[in-house]
């Protein structure tokens, strides 16, 4: 049933033993593709050897394969729904279980309300978490705070202990070193920086989510909420089985596991405060002067379009044949980011692929965010959590026809306003 | 700001508005303040569309980085539109636009929107006459070329 909560872990010996937490994500995925409940896994995996800085997608159809996606790469965020939508046809042709992070879950749903991905046709297996690292500073980190060897780095994690987050990293030979996250990411190093924006930990738009939190320490266990029907049916499946051990989770490992997602919610606001409140104060010529010094740094690549998950249209209006964005200028006219600004306003999921894909690194996610955060109250819409729910620029209730006559209906929602 | 600028603003600033009006309202309204020979300044130019809903929010974007200084939307009271619900979208989108100026940094009192039927000549002047002082008021827009300085007193 919706909401279900279990600890399970792997009944295979040999994933229990790869697992980091009992291998039930990996064992609930081989199990899927047995079963025949989906054709094919997406997973993400090393491109070679143990370089966790390079995860690459894999179309897995081999049960056995699955065991080489197990673990988490904290160090690669794969760009998932994109490549859902381009490169598998939108999961339209075959079934595929996805596993994926809040933001990824996020983007899926969104996109799958613009009928570009069969939201039927993915079984989204959520993976909790609180942050994702760009390979590039996080191999400069390891070196220089850490003072390890990044290839003898086995497993990341990131977690709050006694009151402060901590990112933990794991060696091949067992040791771990641990630092205080927030003291990284003022030198400037840590997670990406939307990800410290996050407040999306526990990934309930999927269809189950899965996590350590409320795990005991040593337990070799997943922690998984149920989160939709099909969830529900594939999870009795997977029990009735036995790919998966499962326990009920008493009251307390709960409510600890609520609390920390409280907690990381609470870090996530904070750290949005910081990044926002610069702007926010700005005086409006300031905050123009400030995008526009950005905007002349657009070596017009068209990255963030073509990494953006939200996008779709077939015929762009960034191409000059649109007649908006005039061709050939570098930079390029100012339409053009206006024209991304407009197009992800209401529907931004904050997963940075933008800004990852940015050659010339504009904040793009720190706009956008900062957008939608405005948005999100006035139309009681935040972007990938329902797939019912309606994009708010292409829907009306019907009590805005006949009853409410003010112009400023949505604005005086919005807060501050004028 | 100083005061002497202040005077260049509004003394010599005559503002560029372009207007997107529906055709079943408020060009009509427009048409109506015309023909009662009704005075308002002459800021405005009138583009007429099918419907307010017709806006896309970069229609406003391009108007303002093509260097107008206002932008006026005119659509049917809420319950009238030809189309039935094409007046709502258009506020849902104007609302969208106005904070998304905002957040870029662009004052959003640089776009207006209301609801003005065929018959509502009189408010249709009105609107216009404040909104183009409220406009001169704020002064040349962010990407007006003839920026701040340039418009001289005689």
């Amino acid at each position: 049933m919706k909401g279900d909560m279990y600890f399970a872990s792997a009944s295979d010996e040999e994933i229990l033993k790869r697992g980091e937490y009992g291998g039930a994500v990996t064992a609930l995925l081989k199990f899927a593709l047995e079963s025949k409940v989906v054709d094919a896994v997406l997973g993400v995996r090393k491109r070679s050897g143990n370089n966790r800085y390079d995860g690459v997608l894999d179309l897995i159809t081999d049960p056995e394969e699955v065991k080489e996606c197990a673990g988490s790469l904290h160090c690669a965020p794969v760009n998932i729904a994109r490549n859902i939508k381009e490169y598998l046809d939108g999961a339209k042709q075959m079934k595929i279980a996805v596993p994926c992070k809040p933001c990824d879950a996020r983007a899926i749903v969104e996109i799958a309300k613009r009928k570009q991905i069969d939201r039927d046709n993915v079984l989204l297996v959520g993976l909790n978490c609180t942050g994702t690292l760009s390979p590039v500073s996080a191999k400069e980190m390891l070196i220089s705070e850490y003072e390890v060897e990044p290839g003898d780095v086995v497993m990341e994690d990131i977690d709050e202990v006694d009151g402060t987050w901590k990112l933990t990293v794991t060696l091949s030979d067992g040791t771990k070193k641990e630092k205080d996250l927030e003291e990284l990411e003022q030198k400037g190093y840590g997670r990406r920086e939307n990800c410290r924006r996050c407040d999306v930990n526990i990934p309930r738009m999927a269809d189950i989510a899965c996590g350590k939190w409320g795990v005991k320490e040593g337990e070799k266990q997943s922690f998984i909420e149920v989160c939709s029907d099909t969830g529900t049916e594939f999870m009795d499946k997977a029990v009735e089985s036995d790919a998966i051990k499962v326990e009920k989770p008493g009251g307390d490992t709960i409510a600890e596991r609520k609390k920390k997602d409280e907690d990381a919610i609470e870090l996530a606001n904070k750290c949005k405060e910081e990044y926002l409140k610069e702007l926010r104060e700005m005086s409006l010529e300031d905050r123009l002067a400030y995008w526009m010094r950005y905007f002349d740094r657009c070596i017009k690549c068209f990255g963030c379009r073509d990494a953006c998950p939200i996008c779709y249209c077939k015929k762009c209006y960034l191409e000059p044949d649109r007649g908006y964005v005039p061709g050939g200028e570098v930079p390029p006219d100012r339409l053009f980011p206006f024209t991304r600004l407009a197009h992800v306003a209401d529907s931004c999921v904050n997963c940075g692929q933008c800004q990852d894909a940015c050659p010339a690194e504009i904040p793009l996610t720190r706009l956008y965010t900062m957008l939608n955060d405005e948005l999100s109250p006035m139309f009681e819409y935040v972007p990938g959590m329902d797939v019912e729910a309606v994009p708010p620029l292409i829907a009306a209730k019907e009590e805005e026809e006949t009853l409410i006559d003010d112009i400023n209906l949505f604005l005086a929602k919005g807060g501050e306003g004028e | 700001m100083g005061e002497e600028e202040r005077e260049i603003k509004t003394d010599g600033f005559e503002p560029k508005i372009i207007g997107f009006t529906c055709n079943w309202c408020t060009y009509a309204a427009a048409d109506l303040a015309g023909t009662s020979r009704m005075k308002y300044p002459a800021n405005i130019r009138l583009i007429r569309l099918m419907c307010s809903s017709r806006v896309d929010p970069l229609f406003v974007l391009k108007t303002l980085l093509r260097g107008a200084d206002g932008v006026f939307i005119g659509g049917c009271h809420p319950g009238e539109c030809h189309y039935i619900t094409g007046n709502l979208y258009a506020r849902r989108r104007y609302s969208m636009t106005k904070k998304l100026l905002e957040t870029a940094g662009i004052d959003p009192r640089r776009v207006r929107m209301e609801w003005i039927s065929a018959a509502e000549g009189l408010k249709f002047a009105a609107t216009m006459k404040g909104f183009i002082e409220e406009i001169k008021e704020l002064g040349p827009g962010p990407f007006n070329p003839a920026g701040t300085k340039k418009e001289v007193k005689e």
